[in-house]
């Protein structure tokens, strides 16, 4: 009797969910519009009544799976992992993926398999790490919602770019110049916004993200407007350069190996390698000083870090402009290797996907940014016909993993000071 | 003069859809304290339906015009409200009561999601229409220098006008409007006295949508041109909109969008129109630096 | 003996709204003084102006200790830093997921940034840092062991049952080393048992540590049992200051609270 006046309740939700879906799918998806190239007056449509239909379906199996789901739990006797389990185990899970992406991430341009095209897309997966990293510093640590990380980015890139070609300066003298100019940024733009409740924050840092972009668009004289800046000086071994003939040794006569173009490209990888695994370093080692522990309290009570003496908005600023200074050398990263910068890599949607990794890895996992990249990143190239699906299901993971766990997939805190310890308990 | 009286009646123009769309904002902000992100694609998306009701109708050859008009309008509102709708109930019901950075993760989702959706659907490119009101009265005419005010700037600000008159009839005189107001107030509360808190979120999403989807069939028309992306930019303007007037304020969202018309329409006039925009940004950052809850907003002292 | 705390003619209005209407009471130095009154009369407000979070309309806070710091005119983040005042609040404020242990060191913050200058000594491991961490353990410890949960120190704060939270927070304003202890409501939501313990707590802190304690308190128990001067406030007024026996017979005091008869 009750099973029956439930199965006609989900028949009913059922068909609900496809009246829903009608309506949001026939005129955006059945009614598609092309330009006519018959008559130049305007639009005519295209139909997709049979896609529409699929996609009706599916939203409504979907649905239906939802109710098997409920269902299942409710009959079945669950037993709930203990929440110390449940830590126990994310902790566990945490050390062996990092360990796993250590030993992979070291070997791989040597593994049979790795061409060129397989490292560049290490090379980028690692560059999105590294942003994940730094950004992880202001938003998960210090829990201040930034949505215009990707400014610092291009501070970084552009000082390196401008510094590199009209100083003729060095990577290695570049690199941290474009990093302490990104800590300034980090300082000015912090110094007025830092004060601000949360999603405000949020906004602020979106618009002066923007801002920024639009001065780099608009501003010919100083960068060249949507032109960008080109032939950035590509990085040397040390001072032995990367290619088949020069005025001094180059890197293959000085290792005495036939020249090849991966030469550059595996040290361009070990590169951003290095440089992520400072920036991670960096966080460990600094969670467990006065200032991360400071900004950790933040995060989690700015009222009580006030009344016991905790100054908020240097606190604020020093995470911002750290978090700023690791985005700037990821800039200077970036500006090298490509040879070649310009506005359109630095919009409002990197700032949004190096977001969604920091908090879809999981707050206060370092792996889990690692885990969100190359997901994220990686099946992007991997699907890269289907660009359009890619941005789709991006937006959609987006809000799934959200609902299913708000704290991320990998979310794990560990103490960064510990009273008992293994050796005395 | 005559180019400043011009200005302005753009400005009104363009201040009424501005307008319209940050009453979205600042309704979903009132109630449940949370940034809408995707608030502005469901504008764009409003001005598809539009857009795809008038080329259903054959609008602008033929068909009896006022009429058709106020189908589109009908249609317009009643799709992007389930939009509206489903949004809600889809990303932002589960997680209410959750950490922010939660809600504004999935917030930004659904705006990609959204945008993402109409460009697998609708393609790239960009979706040009013909005019479809034309005409107007011309006040002055010399050479180049026109002052005219146009039927369909006339018709956006009428409808904008009805509009705010029957929206602010509902919100102060019914039911509904107290409900909503109440859970503004203090959430928990409402809840305890009977008011079904779910409904009164769900129809605040409803007539946010509702008249973001006017002020899209207001863009198609105005503009005669849209693509999947004018949700970002439109959007945030309108929140700036939003912000300006205060947020949590209706008729701060009406008189901040005014604003921002005026500050674009002029700025574009009478400086560059390639930094328009960063001005727009501008004002968003220098309100919330220095005046966060804008116009007519009051400062909040925090309860220690 | 001398004051430690002296409130005078402290007056704070919110629009039209007036919270406090010309208060003035002190604190003497090395006591504990309650602050009571029905709901509403203003006794968070005056704390709130104690402790910088609201900067009052008129009036003139004194904190005299080695020096003398008009309190009014501090932030609220300067106040615990440099005058030394500290205090917990109604609703309980730990850092619910750090671990008990590391509540009570990130309150010792100031004296880890001195210590690691600016953490630059920290990033180098420094011997002088570490010495100054595990001293910040030390003192930890100590308060951990007073309120005997020494053996939770590893626990999420936010895990704990209230009545431990409770005593957390204390120790943890006890690890910013204060002069001045303002307490909002310690004994709330406690049951009777752990009234009694926190009244044993608060006489230690004031005895072996000579520290001033301020409470605002509803529990008579606690206040009549340890305090050494009661300050009532009504409607934002102050109707009565002087030892708990002559407070507790004052005719305005009962009024306040039971009405007319």
């Amino acid at each position: 009797m009750q099973d029956k006046k439930n199965i006609s309740l989900i028949v009913k939700d059922l068909i609900f969910t496809g009246l829903i879906a009608a309506v949001l799918l026939i005129p955006i998806v059945g009614l598609r519009t092309e330009i006519s190239t018959t008559d130049s007056t305007g639009l005519i449509f295209n139909y997709n009544f049979l896609i529409t239909f699929i996609v009706i379906a599916f939203v409504v199996g979907i649905r239906f799976l939802f109710h098997l789901y409920w269902f299942s739990k409710i009959k079945r006797e669950q037993k709930e992992k203990s929440e110390t389990d449940k830590k126990r185990f994310l902790k566990k899970l945490n050390l062996y993926l990092g360990i796993i992406a250590g030993v992979i991430a070291f070997t791989l341009p040597f593994m049979p398999f790795a061409n060129r095209y397989v490292v560049d897309v290490a090379t980028l997966v690692l560059t999105y790490v590294m942003l994940g990293w730094g950004l992880n510093i202001v938003v998960g640590l210090a829990g201040l919602l930034d949505l215009g990380y990707v400014a610092f980015f291009a501070v970084g890139a552009y000082s390196y770019a401008l510094l590199s070609t009209g100083f003729d300066l060095s990577f290695w003298i570049c690199l941290p110049l474009a990093g302490i100019l990104s800590a300034f940024a980090g300082i000015l733009l912090g110094f007025p916004v830092l004060r601000l409740r949360g999603d405000y924050l949020a906004i602020v840092t979106l618009g002066f993200g923007e801002i920024i972009r639009l001065i780099l668009l608009n501003w010919y004289e100083f960068t060249n407007g949507p032109d960008g800046i080109s032939r950035i000086p590509r990085p040397s071994f040390f001072g032995f350069p990367f290619a088949r003939k020069s005025d001094g040794t180059t890197f293959h006569e000085l290792f005495g190996l036939e020249y090849s173009t991966m030469h550059r490209i595996i040290f361009l990888y070990y590169l951003i390698l290095i440089l992520a695994l400072i920036t991670n370093f960096f966080t460990m080692k600094i969670r467990n000083l006065p200032v991360g522990r400071a900004w950790e309290a933040l995060r989690e009570d700015e009222t009580a870090c006030r009344a016991i003496g905790i100054n908020p908005t240097n606190t604020k600023l020093t995470a911002f402009a750290i978090g700023a200074m690791f985005g700037g050398f990821a800039g200077s990263f970036f500006a090298t290797r490509q040879g070649f910068v310009s506005p359109e890599s630095f919009t409002f949607i990197e700032s949004a996907i190096i977001l969604a990794i920091v908090v879809l890895g999981g707050m206060g996992s370092q792996i889990g940014v690692v885990v969100a990249s190359i997901v994220l990143i990686g099946s992007t190239e991997l699907f890269r016909e289907l660009e359009q699906f890619r941005m789709l299901a991006f937006g959609l993971a987006m809000i799934v993993i959200m609902i299913m766990k708000p704290r991320g997939l990998l979310s794990n805190r560990e103490p960064s000071i510990l009273m008992h310890t293994k050796k005395n308990e | 003069m005559e180019y400043f009286l011009q200005q302005l009646i753009n400005s009104l123009t363009l201040g009424s859809i501005y307008g319209l769309i940050a009453i979205g904002y600042t309704m979903v902000y009132g109630i449940i304290g949370m940034i809408n992100f995707a608030h502005g694609d469901v504008f764009m998306i409003g001005s598809f339906v539009s857009l795809i009701a008038m080329v259903l109708l054959g609008v602008g050859t033929g068909v009896f015009l006022p009429f058709a008009l106020l189908v589109v309008l009908i249609a317009a509102i009643l799709i992007t409200s389930v939009y509206g709708w489903t949004l809600e109930r889809v990303a932002y019901r589960p997680l209410r009561g959750s950490f922010r950075l939660a809600a504004l993760i999935t917030a930004l989702g659904a705006s990609i999601f959204l945008q993402n959706f109409v460009q697998v659907s609708q393609g790239a490119k960009i979706k040009p229409i013909q005019p479809v009101i034309q005409g107007g009265f011309t006040f002055f005419e010399n050479g180049d220098l026109v002052v005219s005010l146009s039927y369909l700037q006339i018709f956006i600000i009428i409808i904008t006008i009805i509009l705010l008159s029957i929206f602010s009839y509902l919100i102060s005189k019914t039911p509904l409007g107290r409900s909503q107001r109440a859970c503004e107030q203090d959430l928990t509360m409402a809840r305890l006295l009977g008011i079904n808190v779910d409904r009164t979120i769900s129809t605040t999403f409803i007539i946010g949508a509702a008249l973001a989807s006017v002020a899209g069939m207001m863009f198609v028309l105005y503009y005669g041109v849209i693509d999947f992306f004018i949700g970002f930019l439109t959007g945030i303007k309108a929140f700036t909109a939003a912000v300006l007037g205060g947020i949590g304020s209706i008729p701060g969202a009406v008189i901040g969008g005014l604003l921002i018309g005026l500050i674009e329409t002029f700025w574009s006039a009478y400086f560059t129109i390639e930094y328009k925009d960063v001005a727009v940004f501008g004002i968003l950052v220098i309100v919330l630096i220095f005046r966060p809850y804008g116009i007519l907003g009051k400062p909040e002292v925090e309860k220690v | 003996m001398s004051n430690i705390l002296e409130i005078n003619h402290l007056t704070m209005r919110f629009g039209g709204l007036v919270a406090i209407d010309d208060v003035s009471f002190s604190v003497e130095e090395n006591t504990i003084t309650s602050l009571i009154g029905p709901n509403g009369a203003g006794k968070t407000t005056v704390f709130n102006c104690i402790t910088g979070f609201y900067k009052p309309t008129i009036g003139e806070i004194l904190l005299k200790t080695n020096k003398e710091f008009n309190l009014e005119r501090m932030n609220d983040f300067t106040i615990p830093q440099k005058a030394k005042v500290a205090r917990t609040f109604q609703n309980i404020r730990l850092f619910p997921q750090m671990t008990v242990l590391e509540n009570l060191i990130v309150a010792q913050h100031n004296k880890l940034m001195d210590a690691s200058m600016y953490t630059l000594k920290g990033l180098i491991n420094a011997r002088s840092f570490k010495n100054a961490e595990n001293e910040a353990k030390e003192l930890a410890k100590y308060w951990l062991d007073k309120i005997n949960l020494i053996d939770r120190a590893d626990i999420e704060a936010g895990n704990l049952p209230y009545g431990q939270q409770r005593k957390v927070e204390i120790c943890r304003s006890m690890c910013t080393e204060p002069k001045l202890l303002c307490l909002d409501e310690p004994a709330a939501g406690l049951n009777a048992n752990e009234s009694l313990e926190l009244n044993e707590l608060l006489k230690f802190i004031k005895k072996e540590h000579k520290i001033s304690i301020l409470l605002i308190e509803h529990d008579m128990s606690v206040v009549m049992g340890i305090s050494d001067k009661v300050v009532v406030l009504d409607y934002g007024k102050k109707i009565a200051e002087g030892d708990p026996n002559s407070v507790k017979s004052n005719p305005e005091v009962i009024k306040a609270y039971l009405g007319e008869e």
